[in-house]
């Protein structure tokens, strides 16, 4: 039997980087040059002070180091796009890479852009600008990936498009053990399934639900809830969800 | 977990009504601090020659832990209850049949959602050695609201109004980020002074924050003064954004493009004496929890994180910063005018749950320095751009029902000029359209990095709008942090995190 003595905390073990946490206050304020009541104490880890790179060489630098990539820079960021399939090794090329040295994943979300043709609406009328319009063969589900630095203080997206009717990308929690989270919630919202994922169920909604409420043609509430007169609204479980979204794919993969 | 129990009530079945051997019952009558009594080797050794297919613990649980497990019983295995020749029956104390002792040693236990010390509808599974914790997944989504999804309905000033409600317990910093997010878009700037009101409002509302969680942090560990005093201050915070906003929580005052409202005459007043009041109630806090033996004895050496494992974790906010990592947004990339102020990032370095104690009173005790500067410079002027096809139209004014329409507004709009009705309407029904494009807006929530990202197509709604809340990712590490811990360990650094179950399920 495992006593607290025998399965030490991980506190004791030191990370793959080898910064030792201290774990006693008391030594921590010794090793500290300052008094404890100093709020500014040094960093633990060096090298925060890194300036950030601009963005153009910060592009740059991504694209001549691992290629075949797009990079665009508006809005004052910087957004990668790679193919599904060189994701992985391009974000660890930028967790890697002696000059990017994005070592946080800050976030991971998806937007879907359905297939079809539509119009975008600016209101010219009031806006100035044009409508215009947009048409695609086929719908796709954009996975953006939100790379932070702790060292050089700079961030930047890595935007990678997957079919909608099969979206499967590869996992990123071997990089990032925090993208476990974030993957399960784009699985649960927009059915992409994630390969080597330790454990990709539903998060956010129930387990048994249907559909992926993300996705642009999932209704919004999924049942006509709008009250007239006297008609009966039945409670959430009696709603035939099915019958809305039941024709979507992404449904049918957990029936 | 469920595969065992059915076994376990199967086996029972079976040997109901045998004859046991008489010294089982001494050994079995102590189940919760020692699952596998030092008699159960002699036992498997007398039932001889059965012996399991599987090892005695699961394949997933750490190898590590299965390390101690008693020699004779990993020699023994398992027996395997299946069809085994030999049989041996058992009965009394907790366990219906001998394999529940021998074979089970971890045990699987259901902390919630509806549990005192969970914050919130937060189910914790937990898998445990005796008291031990070898492993804790988090099981979210019991809140989950489809914000995300229904702003994608509502036009972009309408965003605050849902976004406030995330993270209830910091609902400025949400509107903020937001905000931020969406002027980025827009391609404006907020004025001089409707920034550095939400400076102000952010600092109070970090200090808020940062009650709820001494006080509910408190209240989990048995310190239920804290507890009381912790909201008590926090309602003279409350009061302070009510003022302002007219809402206690859910305020959507602050708006793309600037503030809904302007402040009103006696903000300045009322922020220098909360000030000064806050002050001396932090002092108190201090005191009564710093050296106290119960709260550090608690926390201390709890819940570490190291900086890698901080940034594999994607861990920010106080947690990293406890773990000696200088980074808070508000110095590394400031917004709203945080670069002019002057402040310290609390840093510690004890990485454990006593020094995220001590780092969030320092942060009050900043929030408070930062405070004083933004109101001692608060400047004049607007609070919204000056852009008509922005700015929400409408102004508020205090009638004698505690608040009403501007009667100045209502006559230019409705007896003066046609025009300015007609920018009304528009603004109000359709909302304004933001150029298409897509951001990343981030500040420092009192949880960590709170961030936005926005996604337009150019029309009077968000096409998605994903919000990275501290909460939802810090959750993840709880597993890592509570490992080897006791149960009651878990508590706490649950506590540590501060989990606003709103913010994590959206």
């Amino acid at each position: 039997m495992a006593t607290p003595a025998d399965a030490p905390p991980p506190a004791d073990a030191s990370g793959p980087g080898g910064d030792t946490p201290i774990a006693d206050p008391d030594e921590a304020a010794a090793a500290a040059a300052t008094p404890p009541d100093d709020p500014r104490r040094p960093s633990a880890i060096p090298g925060l002070e890194g300036d950030p790179l601009p963005l153009e060489a910060l592009a740059e630098r991504i694209v001549n180091g691992f290629g075949a990539v797009t990079t665009d820079i508006s809005h004052g960021e910087l957004t990668v796009q790679v193919a599904p399939e060189r994701v992985h090794a391009l974000l660890l090329f930028c967790r890697d890479d002696d000059a990017v040295r994005a070592n946080v994943l800050a976030d991971l979300s998806a937007l879907h852009w359905p297939a079809g043709e539509f119009v975008v609406e600016r209101q010219p009328a009031t806006t100035g600008w044009p409508d215009y319009r947009i048409e695609r063969d086929r719908g796709v589900i954009e996975v953006d990936y939100l790379l932070r630095s702790w060292f050089r203080n700079h961030h930047f997206r890595v935007s990678v498009g997957v079919d909608d009717t099969e979206p499967v990308l590869p996992s990123v929690t071997d990089v990032w053990p925090t993208a476990n989270f974030h993957e399960r919630e784009v699985h649960d919202m927009f059915g992409v399934d994630f390969t080597g994922h330790p454990n990709l169920r539903r998060i956010l909604m129930p387990d048994e639900w249907v559909g992926h409420p993300g996705r642009k043609d999932y209704p919004l509430g999924g049942v006509e809830i709008e009250y007239e007169h006297d008609k009966f609204i039945p409670s959430p479980q009696d709603r035939e969800l099915r019958q809305v979204v039941g024709g979507e794919r992404g449904g049918d993969r957990h029936e | 977990m469920s595969e065992t129990d059915v076994d376990a009530d199967t086996a029972a079945q079976h040997h109901v009504g045998a004859g046991p051997r008489d010294d089982d019952h001494t050994h079995a009558d102590d189940p919760g601090t020692n699952p596998l009594p030092d008699g159960a080797a002699e036992r498997t050794d007398d039932v001889g020659e059965v012996r399991a297919t599987h090892a005695i613990l699961p394949g997933d649980t750490p190898d590590d832990g299965t390390d101690a497990a008693p020699l004779a019983l990993q020699r023994s295995g398992r027996p395997d209850h299946g069809g085994g020749d030999t049989e041996y029956w058992v009965e009394g104390a907790d366990w219906e049949s001998l394999d529940d002792a021998i074979g089970e040693s971890t045990l699987t236990i259901n902390m919630g959602p509806q549990h005192p010390s969970t914050h919130g509808v937060l189910r914790l599974v937990l898998e445990c050695e005796g008291e031990t914790v070898l492993a804790v997944e988090p099981v979210v989504g019991y809140l989950h609201t489809g914000i995300e999804k229904n702003a994608e309905y509502r036009t972009w000033a309408q965003g605050s109004t849902f976004f406030t409600r995330m993270d209830y317990l910091a609902p400025i910093f949400n509107e903020t980020a937001y905000s931020l997010g969406v002027e980025r878009l827009l391609d404006i700037e907020a004025p001089e002074r409707a920034q550095a009101v939400r400076v102000i409002l952010m600092e109070f509302n970090r200090i808020g924050s940062h009650l709820v969680w001494l006080a509910t942090g408190g209240m989990e560990l048995g310190q239920t003064t804290m507890m009381t005093s912790g909201f008590r201050e926090r309602e003279h915070v409350l009061d302070l954004l009510e003022s302002q906003t007219g809402l206690r929580m859910n305020h959507a005052y602050v708006r793309p493009g600037g503030l809904a409202n302007d402040v009103t005459d006696d903000f300045a007043e009322r922020c220098l004496k909360l000030a000064d009041y806050m002050e001396g109630r932090i002092g108190e806090y201090e005191q009564l929890l710093q050296r106290n033996p119960i709260w550090v004895s608690r926390l201390e050496g709890v819940g570490v994180m190291t900086p890698d494992e901080c940034a594999a974790m994607g861990v920010t906010g106080p947690i990293l910063r406890s773990a000696g990592v200088d980074w808070d947004l508000r110095k590394r990339q400031p917004y709203c005018g945080y670069e002019q102020y002057d402040f310290d990032v609390a840093v510690g370095h004890g990485a454990d749950c006593y020094e995220r104690f001590l780092l969030r009173v320092q942060e009050m005790r900043e929030s408070i320095r930062i405070a004083r500067q933004a109101v001692k410079a608060l400047p004049g002027g607007p609070v919204m751009v000056d852009d008509k096809r922005i700015a929400w139209p409408s102004k508020l004014a205090l009638g004698p029902d505690g608040i009403g329409n501007d009667p100045t507004y209502i006559r230019h709009i409705m007896g003066e000029s046609m025009e300015a009705l007609i920018n009304h309407f528009k603004i109000v029904t359709q909302g304004f359209a933001v150029p298409a494009g897509q951001v990343y807006s981030a500040v420092e929530g009192p949880r960590g990095e709170l961030g936005y990202s926005i996604t337009s197509t150019g029309t009077n709604r968000p096409y998605r709008v994903h919000v990275r809340d501290p909460s939802f990712v810090h959750l993840q590490s709880v597993d890592l942090m509570a490992r080897g811990h006791l149960i009651s360990d878990v508590i706490v650094v649950v506590a540590s995190i501060d989990p606003v179950m709103g913010g994590v399920d959206r």
